[in-house]
């Protein structure tokens, strides 16, 4: 009786019913859940930029994202630095929604950059620092972060690393704050006011003498990996300059 | 696989929930029968995630989860299921239950769930899992499938667990992130970099059957 | 020749079986004999090649959040990604029937040889795997069959090196605790070391 083929049909409609409907009211019920925490983890990584992650992990979500509202005014821009504020959908663009691996898959001049702006709470027209994502390949597998630059947009204030799969103990340093603390204070350009692409040495112990403003202690046995971060963040600071020269260079010059 | 389907419980009154035949189920897959180093089963998602302990025991945790769950579900339709699509049909099971562990992740332990990755999907192809409800949940009582189930998963995570710290003391010198060593005050051990590659946890794995199996005098041919 | 380094780079460096530990089970059980497993990574290749692209199509066509549209705007919202492992595992599961009884027709001794090991392709993790890294890496159509193409020749590499190195063990006297999987382990270690050394290639 049970073999024959009305009862196999049968026994895997209901099935496939019940296991989909319990899947879809799974989703339903953390769907919104899954959202936060998503968005909690890309605020994390923001302000990671601009201050010490340690101290970002100790506080509450609602803190967080209490913080990161006070905090940071976020805005996207084309290739050619003019603003998007509407999205594919008609919606209303958010920048945080913005995936940068999706966009890392297009050319350069199809991408859409958003733009976090760091500042003291209320102070919106006195930024701080601007926060820039930046993606690029690393050893082994995708390399990411945000890359927080200073007022005059050549510094660097901050930055923080992601990876997916570099080694580690190896190229997984990167995530490492000490490690990320090396490039504060760095900068792209030099006194002339030519851009310098930064460089991560190969090597690690180098002599902050020997560096320079242009380039950073490396890790050792991880070079492969430090020349994906320096051709990211070259690549990308490359990327945002026309929106640098619309909206901020340009703004400053007529709020002086 | 093992040979308790041929052991069809011929039990008329009713036996203490935890009776010595029952213990055997939970028992036995840790050391005499163990899924991984006896049976040879569900090497393929486990080791990948072994170079840290922390999602190792997420992953442990999960695979425990999803094969009493599965085994229940199973031994429950025993029965019902049409033997000719019995395979498909403990896929699609075993699947919605991986699916549920990796929404629930995803909302409550997202941080887990971007270091698991598509690992925790793998846990559908975990040859454990299809392997005890091919052998014993599908000829089976509930609650014995249930304890199989709870053995078997235990077996198997002791063994990762086994596998994680050997590699994560080795590799990072660290146990669930804690830098031992270095909170010893034995400054500059030296690490193996070997062991967070995939290579050693072939090694470490191989050395932990060699000792296994050297101890329950298993030997195979 | 994006695509060439994709191919290359699935193959060697980030091989299936020594850098993501996929596919094992089928991996040790069936590397006994060279000719055995010759059939089973042909058959992996196979699979690998088919399922890849379909699942593509399916996440990109079904699944993914607005995956819909094509159907109407109404539908741009729908996201079905939590149905994303029943959905792969189901097409893999009627792609490796479907190779299963044409092997069965086409050639009879292969079927014998491989037995019960063609419905263990099913469960083997490195097809399901390569789906799941397919979608979560959002590749193209065409980056999704080299990279099928790519992990399955992997296997089938890894699993032939392995069995012609095992044929020759049935020789060596190795300790009792470790024959069999301790020693197989041990060899899967040391050929992990030789494709490290592919680590980094770029073309």
């Amino acid at each position: 009786m049970q073999q024959s083929n009305t009862y196999i049909i049968v026994f895997s409609v209901i099935l496939t019913t019940v296991l989909a409907l319990l899947l879809s009211g799974v989703s339903q019920v953390l769907g919104p859940k899954q959202k936060e925490a998503q968005d909690l983890d890309t605020k994390k990584q923001i302000l990671g930029a601009v201050m010490p992650m340690a101290d970002i992990k100790k506080m509450e979500p609602a803190a967080i994202l209490d913080l990161y509202s006070k905090v940071i005014t976020a805005e996207v821009a084309d290739y050619q630095g003019n603003l998007i504020t509407t999205n594919e959908k008609g919606g209303p663009m958010v920048a945080e929604e913005v995936n940068i691996e999706k966009n890392y898959k297009k050319s350069p001049e199809e991408r859409q950059y958003p733009v976090f702006k760091y500042h003291q709470a209320g102070q919106q027209n006195n930024v701080e620092a601007y926060i820039v994502p930046v993606y690029g390949a690393g050893l082994w597998d995708a390399i990411w972060g945000f890359l927080a630059l200073e007022t005059d947009l050549n510094g660097i204030k901050g930055i923080t690393f992601s990876h997916k799969g570099e080694t580690p103990g190896l190229g997984a340093r990167i995530t490492e704050g000490p490690v990320q603390a090396r490039f504060a204070g760095k900068t792209f350009v030099d006194g002339n006011g030519n851009i310098v692409e930064l460089q991560m040495v190969k090597g690690e112990n180098t002599p902050e003498s020997k560096l320079g403003p242009h380039k950073i202690d490396g890790l050792s046995g991880a070079t492969l990996t430090a020349n994906g971060v320096n051709d990211m963040l070259n690549n990308y600071y490359g990327y945002y300059q026309n929106y640098f020269d619309k909206h901020v260079r340009t703004g400053a010059m007529a709020n002086n | 696989m093992s040979t308790e389907t041929l052991e069809a419980p011929i039990v008329k009154e009713r036996e203490p929930l935890l009776s010595k035949r029952r213990k055997k189920f939970v028992t036995d897959p840790l050391s005499d029968d163990n899924p991984i180093t006896i049976q040879v089963l569900g090497i393929c998602s486990a080791l990948a995630v072994t170079t840290q302990m922390k999602p190792t025991f997420v992953m442990a945790i999960s695979v425990i989860f999803v094969m009493v769950f599965s085994n229940l579900t199973i031994s429950l339709m025993r029965n019902l299921v049409p033997t000719r699509v019995r395979i498909i049909v403990q896929l699609a099971i075993v699947a919605t239950l991986v699916t549920l562990v990796n929404e629930v992740l995803k909302a409550y332990a997202f941080d887990m769930y971007k270091e698991l990755s598509v690992f925790i999907g793998l846990i559908i192809t975990n040859c454990i899992v299809m392997g005890r409800l091919e052998a014993f949940a599908l000829g089976n009582k509930p609650y014995d499938s249930v304890l199989d189930g709870l053995g078997s998963g235990l077996g198997y995570s002791w063994i990762i667990l086994a596998v994680a710290f050997f590699r994560e003391i080795w590799g990072s010198g660290k146990v669930f992130g804690y830098p031992v060593f270095e909170k010893l005050g034995m400054e500059g051990v030296a690490l193996n970099g070997l062991m967070v590659s995939p290579v050693g946890a072939f090694i470490v794995l191989g050395v932990i059957i060699w000792v296994q199996r050297t101890k329950t005098g298993y030997v195979e041919h | 020749m994006d695509l060439l380094n994709l191919g290359i780079k699935s193959i060697f460096i980030e091989n299936m079986v020594f850098a993501y530990f996929l596919g094992m089970c089928s991996f040790l059980a069936v590397s006994k004999k060279v000719s055995t497993a010759f059939g089973l990574g042909l058959a992996v290749i196979f699979v690998l090649t088919i399922t890849v692209p379909m699942n593509w199509l399916l996440n990109e066509y079904v699944l993914n959040e607005g995956a819909l549209t094509w159907l109407g705007p109404q539908f741009a919202e729908i996201d079905l990604t939590f149905l994303r492992f029943i959905m792969f595992i189901a097409i893999i599961a009627a792609m490796v029937q479907l190779v299963e009884m044409i092997v069965e027709k086409v050639s009879p001794s292969l079927y014998g040889s491989l037995g019960i090991f063609l419905p263990l392709i099913a469960v083997n993790c490195a097809i399901l795997g390569s789906s799941l890294f397919m979608a979560q890496r959002d590749y193209t159509i065409a980056e999704s069959t080299v990279f099928g193409f790519g992990s399955g020749f992997g296997f089938f590499l890894a699993i032939i090196a392995l069995a012609a190195i095992r044929e020759k063990l049935r020789y060596s006297n190795v300790p009792d605790g470790l024959k069999g999987l301790g020693i197989t382990m041990f060899i899967t270690g040391l050929m992990g070391i030789a494709f490290m050394s592919f680590m980094g290639i770029s073309i």
